[in-house]
């Protein structure tokens, strides 16, 4: 096996040291800055995607050979990017291939999705059809050719919710090297609402008073990779990996895994792995912050992610693009402490977090507290109970915090995925950051 | 600490703190008393508030029993496990009771640091009522008395109460946003549920070894609708108004996992390859069958308002079922018995790292509640009471995975009569990889409902008790 230096460090009791380096090495003070977590969109409804190879990096030092799908014109990146859509667009999406062998995307969730061919200058529009040579399945969709072939796409967005979208050509190890991404389609009642009812409102700029309020709007992708297979490949785009071999040893999230999932979307010492995953929130309060946040789940891997969040329970409100709801319109959505996301699976989950108890220094814990030196603490602690206040720290300890916040991890609870081939607490997990009620002084 | 003036100490004072003990102890005297206090940190993490606690629990290492036999080359008997045990964990204890320190607040108490090696799994099952005034309020100690096996793991220990809706990070028992506790260290964790059902809890510290290594159990918050009389019950699984969630009998049912080469590595100071990770032993209540149909060992009713508290020895130690001496450190049954027309609610909570499938064959299990959550749609919108649509169903087939709850009823069919003087029904992971030890290793998640004639058994006393036959 590798071993890297960060490794070897990680190897045992010294995990969390080596988190604390990887975070530092992450240049983490830029995720204070506000605008920068949460979905971001590529908005349509035309869009000209194009197949590309590049290299990702992981959590234990390593990188990783991919592919994905970019803009046209755009660098490589992973995973794809998030697709935003309004309900009742007609989208049109043009795939460019420059890989050595077909390509294609497909849009499960969506009715009709068609191939637009052309006889001339005149459109030829099929449905979408699975592709077979000599009588047997090479692609669930219409391909474009290797080495510069397009294909285009259409489909009216009908209903509103998060979808994926993915290779369906030899997906087994197209979608394995990276050919996903997120399928946005947002309502026509509303851009800050999952879906057409308005109880799945979500927190926005535009409905909550004060604006300072950010959007509260985010996205877990959830992920694996077996590096033999990525290996294999990049050594031969065309080997012949035994997939029966297939064994993911690292697990991500929106392409990253912990530390990096915490860093800004965008950061530029990720180059290629836009999209963090950082969950900042406001504490849900009846007029300052009236409305939840909202999750987009989504798992484009081969494995089950029963993913944690701590200090909530989240409503699932709709999966698979669809509202749970009765027939006749009445709520039959559930609460999941661990929500459960299968293969294929994608589930829009409502959370929110308050202090149950009001606590703060005129509301004490009904305890001692215990002085540092009988503390085993971590590096976004605000070393106080109460949120908004910084405690006394200990001296030449360097804090994450910034403004007496709260980190409330949430993480993959199959724990054995917690890791990055031997580096543990790595992978995907995240975290919600809960600022102090408006007006604070956490910096935006 | 104070959390009014945050003010760093002087470089002089940090290297004090660093400077052993008994720098510490001749330098402790002349310094200001909040000084002093940082430096004096045993006495501090000591000076417990006056009430009582609830409970208390320890954290260590210790040896429990799966089946010798087939082996797991190197990995399986452990060669370092004491007889009769053969797999090395990490773990808790209850140790409700006993003070942290001895009589003269010097020491620590004996009786209780003599618990290292003698952790228990799954961790000792605890219940909380739904909290309504501050007399509800919940005090749980935990103390952490360093691993015998390990002394080289200085790790320290938390307890995460798993799924515990609005907890300030403080309490939430997870290091990096909040701390751990230190070997030799009490922390004192306060619960407040508001929201009835099946909850689990584990260490939070490097989660991935010691949640694996054992320390997780279960916990669930009684509604405040016990005791009031509603469709025929008195005891209920959530506030649902209809006595819908009405039971006669209530057992935990807690299901985690050994990868034998992982314990191995832990006893073996090596490191386990996470991504290899699989499934050797399946566990229900910390044992694998047959061993989940011998009787719960023996516990103190008194001591048992809030947990299943194992009888202790003059040691301190956990008294075993005369005749089961091998399951001394897994105390807890999975067996299930009651008589017939009762209903009985199973609350299962996972903490392997794997989907489970968990069948009762011949009886519709009723699902009312997932992840400490009534099966009822919002009456209102989002954050609303779950007054709304029924979304309750019956199956034979739970599946879920890691760290999700299920609460399920039955009602025991008619006893037909037979030579047993009971008819039995089989509840087992429909994985069967997890549920078949006889034929490859595998470990195994499966129990038995017994259902008896009339009242042939008397009332529970505390959840999982199986009275004897009157």
């Amino acid at each position: 096996m590798k071993t890297s230096i960060l490794q070897k460090l990680s190897r045992r009791r010294v995990s969390p040291l080596a988190v604390a380096i990887a975070s530092l090495l992450a240049g983490l003070p830029i995720l204070s800055i506000a605008g920068t977590v949460g979905v971001v969109c590529s908005t349509g409804p035309n869009f000209n995607l194009e197949t590309k190879a590049g290299d990702i990096q992981l959590p234990d030092g390593n990188t990783m050979y991919m592919w994905g799908y970019s803009l046209q014109g755009q660098t490589f990146q992973h995973p794809g990017p998030v697709l935003c859509v309004n309900e009742g667009d007609t989208v049109n999406i043009t795939l460019t291939n420059s890989l050595a062998e077909p390509a294609s995307i497909m849009f499960p969730g969506q009715d009709n999705v068609m191939n637009v061919g052309f006889s001339g200058t005149t459109e030829v529009i099929v449905p979408v059809q699975p592709q077979f040579t000599s009588g047997r399945a090479i692609s669930l969709t219409n391909t474009a050719t290797a080495n510069g072939g397009t294909v285009q796409y259409r489909f009216v967005a009908g209903k509103p919710g998060t979808y994926l979208y993915e290779s369906g050509t030899n997906p087994q190890k197209q979608v394995r090297m990276g050919l996903f991404g997120t399928l946005v389609v947002r309502p026509s009642a509303g851009s800050d609402q999952l879906y057409i009812s308005a109880n799945s409102k979500f927190t926005t700029s535009i409905n909550t008073s004060p604006a300072s309020n950010w959007n509260e709007e985010f996205l877990v992708l959830l992920s694996e990779i077996d590096p033999y297979q990525h290996w294999a490949i990049e050594a031969n785009p065309l080997a012949a990996f035994n997939f029966n071999n297939y064994k993911p040893r690292y697990w991500l999230i929106n392409g990253r895994g912990l530390p990096d999932s915490i860093a800004d979307n965008n950061a530029t010492f990720l180059p290629a792995q836009p999209y963090g995953s950082l969950a900042r929130i406001h504490p849900l309060d009846a007029t300052k912050h009236p409305y939840p946040g909202a999750i987009r789940y989504l798992n484009v891997g081969s494995e089950d992610y029963p993913f944690h969040p701590h200090g909530n329970n989240g409503a699932v409100v709709g999966r698979d693009g669809r509202p749970l709801e009765t027939a006749s319109g009445r709520d039959s959505s559930f609460e999941k402490f661990v929500v459960p996301v299968g293969p294929g699976q994608t589930w829009d989950v409502l959370f929110s977090w308050h202090d149950a108890e009001n606590y703060s220094p005129a509301n004490p814990v009904d305890i001692n507290i215990p002085q540092i030196a009988n503390q085993f603490f971590g590096m976004f602690y605000n070393f106080s109970p109460y949120l908004g206040l910084q405690g006394q720290q200990p001296p030449n300890w360097s804090t994450l915090n910034t403004c007496g916040e709260y980190y409330i991890i949430s993480h993959n609870h199959a724990l054995y995925q917690l890791t990055s081939w031997g580096v543990n607490m790595t992978g995907p997990g995240t975290y919600t950051r809960v600022d102090p009620p408006l007006p604070n002084n956490c910096v935006l | 600490m104070s959390s009014k003036t945050p003010k760093n100490p002087s470089r002089r004072s940090f290297i004090k703190l660093v400077s052993g003990s008994m720098a510490i102890a001749a330098g402790a005297g002349l310094l200001p008393s909040a000084l002093r206090r940082q430096l004096s940190p045993i006495n501090d993490a000591m000076a417990l508030p006056t009430d009582p606690a609830n409970l208390f629990y320890v954290g260590t290492d210790g040896w429990i029993s799966l089946p010798q036999t087939p082996t797991i080359p190197t990995f399986h008997p452990d060669v370092l496990a004491p007889t009769p045990f053969s797999t090395y964990i990490f773990g808790f204890r209850n140790m409700t009771g006993l003070s942290p320190m001895d009589t003269g607040g010097v020491n620590m108490n004996p009786l209780v640091i003599g618990q290292k090696m003698k952790a228990q799994h799954n961790a000792p099952l605890f219940w909380v009522n739904e909290w309504e005034t501050e007399a509800d309020t919940f005090r749980l100690d935990l103390l952490n008395i360093g691993l015998q096996m390990r002394p080289d793991l200085t790790d320290s220990h938390s307890i995460h109460w798993h799924g515990f809706r609005n907890v300030i990070p403080f309490f939430d028992g997870e290091p990096t946003g909040s701390f751990a506790v230190p070997v030799g260290r009490v922390f004192r964790y306060i619960f407040k549920p508001r929201d009835p059902g099946t909850y689990m809890f584990h260490c939070h510290v490097e989660d991935t070894e010691h949640v694996h290594m054992g320390m997780t159990g279960l916990v669930f918050v009684n509604p405040k609708q016990n005791g009031q009389s509603i469709g025929g019950f008195t005891k209920f699984a959530y506030n649902d108004g209809d006595g819908s969630t009405g039971y006669n009998r209530q057992f935990a049912m807690f299901l985690s996992e050994v990868w034998a080469e992982a314990h191995w590595a832990d006893a073996h100071i090596q490191l386990p390859e996470w991504s290899d990770y699989k499934v050797d032993f399946a566990l229900l209540n910390g044992r694998v069958y047959p061993d989940t149909l011998q009787p719960n060992s023996p516990f103190n009713l008194a001591s048992s308002a809030h947990a299943y508290d194992t009888k202790r020895d003059s040691t301190g130690d956990l008294v075993p079922t005369t005749g089961q001496e091998h399951l001394q450190y897994q105390p807890l049954s999975a067996l299930v018995t009651c008589n017939a027309g009762e209903r009985v609610l199973l609350r299962f909570a996972n903490l392997g790292f794997k989907e489970t499938s968990m069948t009762l064959a011949g009886i519709k299990m009723k699902v009312v509640g997932k992840d400490a959550t009534p099966m009822r749609g919002f009456g209102g919108g989002y954050n609303s009471a779950r007054t709304g649509t029924d979304t309750s169903y019956e199956t034979n087939t739970l599946s879920f995975g890691a760290g999700e709850s299920i609460d399920a009823i039955f009602t025991a069919p008619a006893y037909i009569s037979e030579a047993a003087g009971y008819n039995t029904y089989v509840l087992y992971n429909r994985a069967y990889n997890r549920s078949d030890n006889q034929s490859g290793g595998a470990g195994s998640q499966r129990t038995e409902i017994r259902v008896y004639p009339g009242t042939t058994i008397s009332a529970q006393t505390i959840p999982n008790e199986n009275p004897t036959a009157a």
